[in-house]
């Protein structure tokens, strides 16, 4: 039986008004009514089997988050930037908030749950800083508080504290991605003070003072706005996420070159000339050592005894990678060259050891320890492995040790 | 590059997918075969591509010397150069160390205080594969069983096609030979079904099934002298499974692209944990070697024609060597024994054991399997015998992580590999039903794959 035709997209009074030329192209479009029904039945085919393929591959990637991690099948937090909130007291990490490995406690601090009221017996450390602090590439507890809290432990069982001996360190991991050096002294008064910390590391950032902006303390907000994340974020595919960093992963390292080095003279035309840095910027200087000691009068007035930390980096060694480094490090802080964001990290670096000796605070230098550390210490320019955390926590254990003797909590 | 990974899926297959069914004739496809083999190891390492290519290139010639000479002294020439050489290559890069390690070892039994150099040598994955297709091929053209190529191109294309270059099965160029030359005249479409669904299935085995053991196995394995019984049976089963998997999966995988290309890859495995007997085992786990070793080692050392002891000394023998093939450390030698050991047994005593029941023997020869697992896994004899002690021996301990979870893994695993189908056991038309099933699979292993720490095939090592 002949099928009946149809039109696929005119009519046949319409397609007469048309020129020959038009009509012509309509009569290719015209189909048969079983062909049309074959067609849509493959496209809806299509569409369908594109849908279960996107939730095969969300929910599995949901699931391996929940098998590896424990994280919740369904959250609202999507990425590592809704791990921090910002509230009354500040910015700081957001409570009870999770994302993959990165597990926040009841107070907003990364790590297993600790109680508000110190235990008895036990030395309180806080350390806080940015990401380097926080850990990003490490593997779960394998960041340096982790570490140092075992290897403080570990000294204190073999007679690092005799005489009077407390029961064991508590190390509290305060810091969160990009967070601010006078940030973080808002946080100590603000709200880590109810904590009674004993001693507070601080591990600063200083390329932080490389950026378009000078670092401020973040704006407390009251409104309670970004206090709860959208319910919608529990629909964010995140599986497309892991693919996406899977796909950048694999791009070459040339065009990972390119990228870069487009970003940051996209950001430079945005600026007249002489905007970029070119030598050590002396008030940016200043201001972090300013920043550095407001962080040890807050400290001090919490109670606590402050400990600075000198900031290290992947180029106190030489590496095959460098100049790559340095690359993804200026796209970072585009307002210097690579080589003045290393010449600042040097000069912070100084500046740390004067404003800790001009205030009579403990310091540890980091830096040269993760210098004369041979080994990949570095997951990238700033950020640690396992390994470098492993180092920079036997860096700070004894100034540590050092810092609880003063306090009488350390019996040497 | 690996079959499970974003780059091969999403760039690798499909450019050399399309290109070669762009392209019409034998030999075009052959480069372009042999191009893409090129490219898919180098992707590694690209300096041994270079090793690749020169045994391409000397057995390529010997194999037209097979067929310019038909007197006895140069066709030995052609047999004796090439294999020399490849086995040269292949002792070099894979068993130097361990030779050096054992004379040392040796001189210090004896008392002798020598240091021996220890030469950093990188071995090239897959090395053991290709050389076996490269000694398959002169061995088989000087018995005359194959007609050697004149195509470079051809013979190319057969030593470095990506679907079976580094991890097998190891294809011998008779069983691919009608395959190759019919090249030009294949179908897309006659196998493409059958490629895809293969394909999958192998990817399941491997990212679901076989990484999914591996985050428990793993972890455990590392800590195996903190483990109690039950935590060293529950990481050496995991293990056991994880081998087959991982193993079968990357095979399953290859035998699918194969189809893709208008390939037939043969068999490697065929459900190895149903086998009731040493003999069986054999003849389902990695089948394509066990037929070289029988075809190349066993049959031409004697076989079982002369007599029950020789066929036991020839069985511990090619077991001998099968296991150092799979590995240069004394584990592998010991494993190796430990089956030919099995397979001589069974040839002596094999009638009471085919009394007990089906069952019986089932979970007799698993077990058995599994005790030979511990010694191919262990990095050293004292690991080894740790581990058979904590398993045989009520040990106190930990389980492995997540032990619930392992527990039910391991149950799928089990079902699948020693009740549940084959690849080979199951329909490969595309019914509305399995194309559900195969998207839906497709889109868990890529959620695997892109979420997942870097995991390579076992086998690459080998």
């Amino acid at each position: 039986m002949k099928q009946p035709e149809i039109a696929a997209n005119a009519s046949a009074a319409n397609a007469s008004a048309l020129p020959a030329g038009a009509r012509g192209m309509l009569r290719t479009r015209t189909w048969r009514a079983g062909e049309l029904a074959s067609v849509l039945a493959r496209s809806a085919e299509v569409v369908a089997l594109l849908a279960i393929f996107g939730v095969s591959f969300e929910m599995t990637a949901r699931i391996q988050d929940w098998v590896r991690f424990r994280m919740p099948i369904f959250s609202t937090v999507t990425a590592e930037e809704d791990l921090m909130v910002r509230d009354a007291l500040g910015a700081h990490g957001r409570p009870n908030a999770q994302y993959k490995k990165w597990i926040m406690d009841s107070l907003g601090l990364r790590g297993a749950e600790v109680p508000v009221a110190k235990p008895s017996g036990s030395v309180r450390v806080i350390v806080t800083g940015a990401s380097e602090t926080f850990g990003l590439y490490e593997s779960p507890e394998k960041e340096y508080a982790r570490q140092l809290e075992d290897t403080l432990n570990a000294r204190l069982r073999s007679g690092a504290c005799a005489g009077r001996t407390p029961l064991r360190f508590e190390v509290l991991n305060a810091a969160f991605p990009g967070m601010t050096l006078p940030t973080v002294s808002q946080d100590v008064r603000a709200r880590l003070a109810r904590l009674h910390p004993d001693i507070v590391i601080l591990y600063p950032s200083p390329a932080q003072y490389l950026d378009v902006r000078a670092p401020l303390a973040a704006t407390p907000d009251s409104t309670g706005r970004s206090h709860e994340l959208p319910r919608a974020n529990m629909l964010h595919p995140r599986a497309l996420d892991a693919l996406r960093d899977e796909l950048k992963s694999l791009m070459p390292g040339p065009l990972l070159s390119w990228l870069r080095v487009r970003s940051v003279q996209a950001e430079l035309q945005q600026h007249p000339a002489g905007w970029r840095y070119t030598s050590v910027p002396e008030a940016r200087l200043a201001r972090f050592d300013h920043d550095l000691r407001d962080f040890v009068g807050s400290t001090r007035t919490i109670g606590a005894e402050p400990v600075l930390a000198t900031h290290g980096t992947a180029f106190s060694r030489p590496r095959a990678d460098s100049a790559a480094l340095i690359q993804s490090w200026e796209r970072f802080a585009p307002r210097a060259t690579g080589n003045v964001i290393i010449a600042f990290d040097d000069t912070a670096r100084i500046a740390t050891m004067r404003a800790a000796a001009d205030s009579t605070v403990l310091v540890a230098d980091v830096a040269t320890a993760l210098a004369r550390a041979p080994g990949d210490n570095f997951a990238d320019f700033v950020h640690f492995t396992d390994r470098g955390a492993g180092i920079v926590a036997t860096a700070l254990a004894p100034t540590i040790i050092q810092a609880a003797g003063r306090r009488a909590e350390c019996g040497r | 590059m690996l079959f499970n990974s974003v780059i091969f899926l999403f760039a690798f297959l499909p450019i050399t997918y399309l290109g070669f069914w762009g392209l019409r004739s034998t030999r075009a496809r052959h480069i372009w075969l042999a191009i893409t083999g090129y490219v898919f190891y180098g992707y590694w390492n690209p300096w041994f591509t270079l090793l690749m290519l020169f045994s391409t290139l000397v057995s390529y010639f010997a194999g037209l010397g097979f067929l310019r000479w038909t007197d006895a002294r140069h066709r030995k020439l052609c047999l004796v150069i090439p294999v020399t050489t490849d086995l040269t290559l292949l002792g070099f890069f894979k068993y130097a160390n361990f030779g050096l390690d054992t004379f040392h070892s040796a001189l210090q039994l004896f008392g002798q205080q020598i240091t021996l150099p220890h030469l950093n040598i990188i071995l090239p994955i897959g090395i053991s594969f290709y050389t076996f297709h490269t000694i398959s091929y002169i061995v088989d053209s000087y018995r005359g069983n194959i007609k050697p190529t004149r195509s470079f191109f051809e013979f190319a294309a057969y030593v470095s096609l990506f679907s079976q270059l580094v991890a097998g099965p190891i294809v011998r160029f008779r069983t691919i030979e009608s395959d190759l030359e019919a090249l030009g005249a294949t179908s897309r479409t006659r196998w493409l079904t059958r490629g895809i669904s293969f394909f999958i299935v192998g990817l399941i085995e491997k990212v679901v099934v076989a990484d999914s053991l591996a985050a428990f196995v793993d972890p455990a394995l590392a800590h195996y002298h903190l483990l109690s019984s039950g935590g060293a049976w529950l990481a050496m089963l995991g293990y056991t499974f994880q081998l087959y998997f991982d193993f079968s999966g990357y095979s399953t995988m290859a035998v699918g692209l194969g189809y893709l290309f208008g390939l037939r890859i043969p068999q490697n495995f065929n459900s190895p944990y149903k086998s009731l007997d040493p003999s069986e085992f054999w003849k389902r786990w990695h089948i394509s070697l066990s037929t070289c070793l029988r075809d190349y080692l066993y049959i031409p050392l004697g076989g079982n024609r002369h007599g029950d002891y020789q066929t036991y000394r020839n069985l511990m023998l090619t077991m001998l060597i099968g296991g150092l093939w799979h590995g240069a450390a004394w584990t592998f030698v010991g494993w190796g024994a430990y089956h030919g050991a099995l397979l001589a047994l069974y040839k002596r005593f094999g009638r009471p054991w085919d009394g007990l029941s089906r069952g019986a023997r089932q979970v007799g020869m698993f077990i058995l399997v599994v005790v030979g697992w511990v010694l191919f896994r262990s990095t050293s004899f004292s690991m080894a015998m740790s581990l058979l002690h904590t398993m045989f021996v009520p040990t106190g301990g930990l389980l492995v992580e997540q032990p619930v979870l392992a527990l039910g893994l391991l149950t799928i695993a089990t079902w699948w590999a020693m009740i549940g189908p084959n690849v080979y056991d199951m329909q490969h038309t595309f019914t509305l039903r399995r194309r559900v099933v195969l998207t839906a699979a497709f889109g868990a292993s890529l959620a695997l794959i892109v979420g997942s720490p870097f995991s390579p095939f076992l086998y690459f090592q080998f």
